[in-house]
């Protein structure tokens, strides 16, 4: 019996070496330790051995086993790795082949700058507020301290609504929303509107017949000029993610009192001059002012207590500036060749 | 409006800086400058007056004064004297002004013997320059003065006026006027006239008339230099569509009392060029005269509004160079004298942009405010709208921004009621507002048709219906055969938004809503969530298609997104994750071609019951092999329960659903 575990051992040594593949390792396997295999006999035979027997070559067949299993495992492990590295060298992919791309959709950029925009401001306290697209004079014009029959309504240039008699137009500009919101709400106040406006003049590059403008207010016992400039600052570089340098000259707007313009160094030539700031170095940016009291009266709030700046921007403007568009009517245009690339 | 650097230099005994290098301080300090230009040996500087400075600066004095406090220089404005005559004003001209309110002052003098000719070089070089042509000596220098001024005059040959006579007055409805190029109008009650004692012989600041023109043999001229209400110039130039330098400048305001200083400097240049005789005396109808207002200042308030200290020296330099008076400079409050000439100058908000334009607003150094740390409001109609976008670009739309207006082709195609008319649109284009988004979406189709194979847009915007409504409403489509598209795509934004009891209904058109019924009859359905009605889904009629030149399917969902905003939902419960396995077992039925998918799967969920965890089709097939009249259905049943269900206890449900479906004669399960 002895010798047999021996002999055994060593033909199965010889049979495990010899194999080529895991299939007849499984029958090696099977040939030894599957219900009748050979190994597996032996081990049921034991029993009828003798005690002093029994223990002895039961213990040396149970070797025999385990030895087994492990040699069989090592093999296993050696052809799957063979396997394995014969399949990678045959297997190729061609990387320059194009990425089969997923269809996806694509965001407005005035929708992706909207956010941007958003998110900075209300990161500076600021709500975002909205008010109607169909305007009457009062609030677009009147209320804002624009007279009737003056020449600074000429700024303006307005659709108007059927029937005459309704006095109702498409507001011109997002200004209307400020006096709404003071009406409503008391200050401390700090908010922003990213809307559509409407003006009644010629499309080119730069004008379209509808827009977006963004309008923002801040109204509190103490606020000012300097306090105006720290904020509108503070907005560019976040938005450009660059420090950038403004300067503010005077202007007219009947709603605020100073008025000034804030022009930005040019991105594009660092104030050298080029095509873009049509060689003038700056680029106007937005309209703004001190509120003007009128407006603080017309709104509710008594001027004695209270002031404000106020600042509108083209809200294209800032769009195409951003991803270097030359033509506002891209926007409107529905061309989806422009809208993939946003 | 553009300006001469030399007429402007003439105020000035030191040189100016150059025009390129005058322009800078102009612009950061007064008013843009558009353009300096090069014209023979002068050069124009093209400058943006605001509306609010049109009354002292539509001048080149205005802007001398402007340069004067900004470069911090001394300007002079040119000295003129009146030589005494033997003659008398009254023997030559009467005046009557009919309404005070209308013309607030009139001024006249009388020239006698004018030699009109051609007027010196400097004068014509100076109108050349601001883009005037020259005529005579008479009529250059009225110009001149205006340019020089901002008062617009006028001059009159004496002997052309109907009994010497001026009257100042409204038309009579249906009067005529010849205007000095030739133009004829007629007036109406509302529109103020300068008439002699018969006929208008001119339209109060816009133009004058024909009849009284001055020419080679004019020999006594009257001069007008006049103020009339500024509405009123404005409402009648509009009405005329009739613009002149003068209009322009009595629409903005001017001062009144610059009508006396405007017409001496005339008559002294007339005396002097045109060698007339200058009567004595000024016909002046002044009934209402114009004072300096004071106006308090109050230095704390300044510094609080601008958040900088001004040096109270600068304060005192910058008001006095541009003509203001202080009355009391030690006080912290100072009274402020504003010439009459500053109309634009009514609250102490005005005196500090005043001092700050000119003391220089990038002195200002930025200061962050000091505030209570009030959060901003969070704006749910705005979050709702980003979600929406960004579940609509994760199923593959393009979001695109259109007008907001439809033409009267869309109107006529839509059959489209309720509309809001434009009453001034640019062109047909324009000439509603947008009643719904479809009619720009398939023009967004139409031109892309022609890049892209498959389209897949969408937008979220207003919409408007008489008389004042506007709501916001969200429409996509798909082109090409896209139907069940586009509802997975409509189910996966409103699962997307937390809203779950979707179904869609049929919709029957009534008899007269189907004879203007944009959408295919039989391929559409009305979205509903619960009860509620929200939107409709379906494949737009070819005959609409076709007015758009549109050659694929489309295939639209509009939802009323006020109310989708109401029902969405942002908050998701987890459901735990069963730990127990699924099983699926798969069914084909054959059923009639107008069964709808919605009753099989009722009946396989009522036979199955709770152990049927969901049903998907996975086939609908229609074709020649099948039976007539029929159509086949797959469907894959998954099984599942808290607990490991066995195979036998699924083939018994599985049994009992064969045997339900199978009650109805005209279904039958392929087994």
């Amino acid at each position: 019996m002895k010798l047999d575990l021996k002999i055994l051992k060593n033909k199965v040594q010889k049979e495990i070496d010899s194999v080529k593949d895991l299939k007849e390792l499984t029958e090696v396997s099977k040939r030894y330790l599957g219900k009748k295999g050979i190994l597996t006999e032996i081990l049921g035979s034991l029993k009828k051995l003798p005690r002093v027997e029994k223990v002895k070559v039961g213990k040396e067949a149970n070797q025999l086993k385990n030895f087994l299993r492990i040699k069989l495992d090592q093999k296993a492990i050696e052809i799957k790795e063979k396997t394995r590295k014969e399949t990678e060298e045959q297997e190729r992919i061609d990387f320059s082949v194009p990425g089969k791309k997923p269809i996806l959709g694509h965001l407005h950029p005035l929708t992706e700058v909207k956010k941007k925009t958003e998110e900075i401001f209300q990161a500076m306290g600021f709500s975002i507020v909205r008010g109607p697209q169909i305007e009457n004079e009062w609030y677009n014009f009147d209320g804002l301290n624009i007279p009737k029959d003056h020449p600074a309504r000429d700024l303006w240039d307005t659709f108007w609504l059927e029937p005459e008699s309704s006095k109702l137009l498409l507001r011109t500009h997002t200004t209307p929303v400020d006096v709404r919101y003071m009406e409503k709400n008391n200050p401390p106040l700090r908010i922003i509107t990213i809307d559509r406006c409407f003006r009644h003049e010629a499309t080119d590059a730069s004008h379209e017949i509808n827009f977006y403008q963004i309008d923002g207010l801040q109204v509190e016992k103490n606020i000012s000029v300097a306090n105006f400039k720290a904020t509108i600052q503070e907005f560019f570089q976040r938005f450009f993610d660059k420090p950038v340098k403004i300067r503010m000259r005077p202007s007219y707007f009947p709603f605020t009192e100073p008025s000034f313009e804030i022009d930005m160094l040019c991105l594009n030539c660092g104030g050298k001059g080029c095509s873009v700031c049509q060689n003038t170095g700056w680029m106007e940016m937005l309209g703004a002012g001190m509120v003007h009291p009128n407006v603080l009266k017309n709104s509710g709030l008594n001027p004695k207590n209270w002031q404000g700046w106020a600042f509108g921007m083209g809200f294209e403007r800032l769009t195409m500036m951003k991803y270097k568009i030359d033509d506002i009517r891209l926007f409107y245009s529905g061309d989806l060749r422009f809208l993939k690339q946003f | 409006m553009v300006f001469s650097y030399n007429w402007l230099q003439s105020f000035f005994k030191k040189k100016l800086p150059t025009p390129q290098k005058l322009a800078g301080p102009l612009i950061m300090k007064s008013f843009e400058v558009e353009k300096v230009k090069k014209m023979k040996n002068d050069w124009i500087l093209d400058i943006d007056v605001t509306p609010n400075r049109a009354g002292d600066c539509f001048s080149h004095i205005g802007i001398a004064r402007e340069i004067a406090a900004i470069i911090n220089s001394k300007f002079q404005i040119p000295e003129y004297k009146i030589q005494n005559t033997k003659y008398k004003i009254q023997d030559f001209i009467s005046l009557e002004v009919r309404d005070k309110n209308a013309c607030l002052r009139y001024t006249a003098r009388v020239i006698i013997d004018v030699k009109v000719g051609v007027s010196p070089k400097w004068i014509q070089e100076r109108l050349i320059s601001c883009g005037l042509r020259p005529i005579n000596n008479i009529v250059d220098i009225v110009n001149y003065v205006m340019l020089e001024t901002g008062q617009p005059l006028h001059a009159f040959d004496c002997e052309k006026l109907e009994n010497k006579k001026i009257v100042v007055r409204f038309a009579k409805k249906g009067e005529k006027i010849i205007t000095l190029d030739e133009q004829n109008f007629s007036l109406d009650e509302d529109i103020l006239v300068i008439a002699d004692d018969k006929k208008p012989v001119a339209i109060a600041g816009i133009k004058g008339g024909k009849l009284p023109e001055v020419d080679k043999k004019t020999k006594t001229i009257v001069l007008e230099s006049a103020n009339f209400e500024s509405k009123l110039i404005r409402r009648t130039s509009k009405k005329l569509k009739l613009k002149t330098d003068a209009s322009l400048r009595y629409e903005h305001g001017i001062d009144p009392n610059l009508t006396e200083i405007a017409i001496n400097r005339a008559a002294f240049l007339i005396q002097k060029i045109a060698l007339g005789k200058v009567a004595k005396g000024l016909i002046d109808f002044y009934p209402k005269k114009v004072f300096p207002k004071k106006i308090k200042l109050d230095l704390d308030y300044m510094e609080k509004l601008l958040g900088e200290k001004v040096p109270k020296k600068e304060i005192k330099n910058i008001l006095e160079k541009l003509d203001f008076k202080i009355q009391n400079l030690p006080f912290k409050i100072l009274t402020i004298e504003i010439p009459t000439k500053r109309l634009d100058i009514s609250i102490q908000e005005d005196l500090i942009e005043e001092i700050g334009r000119i003391y220089g607003y990038e002195k200002i150094k930025p200061i962050f405010p000091i505030t209570s740390l009030i959060p901003s409001k969070r704006n749910l109609n705005i979050f709702w709208e980003d979600k929406t976008k960004n579940i609509l670009k994760e199923v593959g739309f393009y979001e695109v921004y259109n007008y907001s207006f439809v033409s009267e082709k869309d109107s006529k195609i839509f059959d489209l009621t309720s509309l809001i008319k434009i009453r001034n649109p640019m062109s047909g284009e324009q000439r509603y507002l947008r009643p719904n988004l479809i009619p720009n979406l398939l023009k967004n189709v139409q031109r892309n048709q022609n890049y892209f194979s498959k389209i897949k847009i969408f937008e979220l915007g207003k919409i408007f219906k008489s008389p004042k409504n506007e709501k916001r409403q969200l429409t996509g489509l798909i082109t090409g055969e896209a139907f069940y598209e586009v509802k997975g795509a409509v189910d996966s934004l409103l699962n997307g938004l937390g809203i779950s009891d979707i179904w869609y209904d049929s919709f029957e058109p009534s008899p007269k809503e189907s004879k203007i019924f944009i959408w295919h009859p039989k391929k559409c359905a009305e979205i509903k969530v619960g009860k509620e009605k929200i939107g409709f889904l379906g494949e737009i009629s070819s005959k609409v298609l076709e007015s758009y030149q549109i050659k694929n399917k489309v295939i639209v969902f509009d939802i009323d997104f006020e109310k989708l905003e109401k029902l969405s939902l942002e908050e998701t419960i987890y459901q735990p994750i069963s730990r127990f396995p699924a099983a699926v077992r798969d069914l084909a039925i054959l059923v009639p071609q107008g069964t709808k998918v919605v009753e099989v799967l009722n009946k396989i969920n009522i036979a199955g019951g709770s152990l049927v965890k969901d049903i998907d089709i996975f086939d609908i097939y229609e074709g020649k092999e099948l039976p007539q009249g029929k159509k086949n259905l797959a469907f894959h049943i998954i099984y599942q329960a808290e607990r490991t269900l066995i195979s036998k206890e699924i083939d018994e449900i599985q049994q009992k659903i064969i045997k339900i479906l199978e009650e109805d004669p005209e279904w039958q399960v392929r087994k």
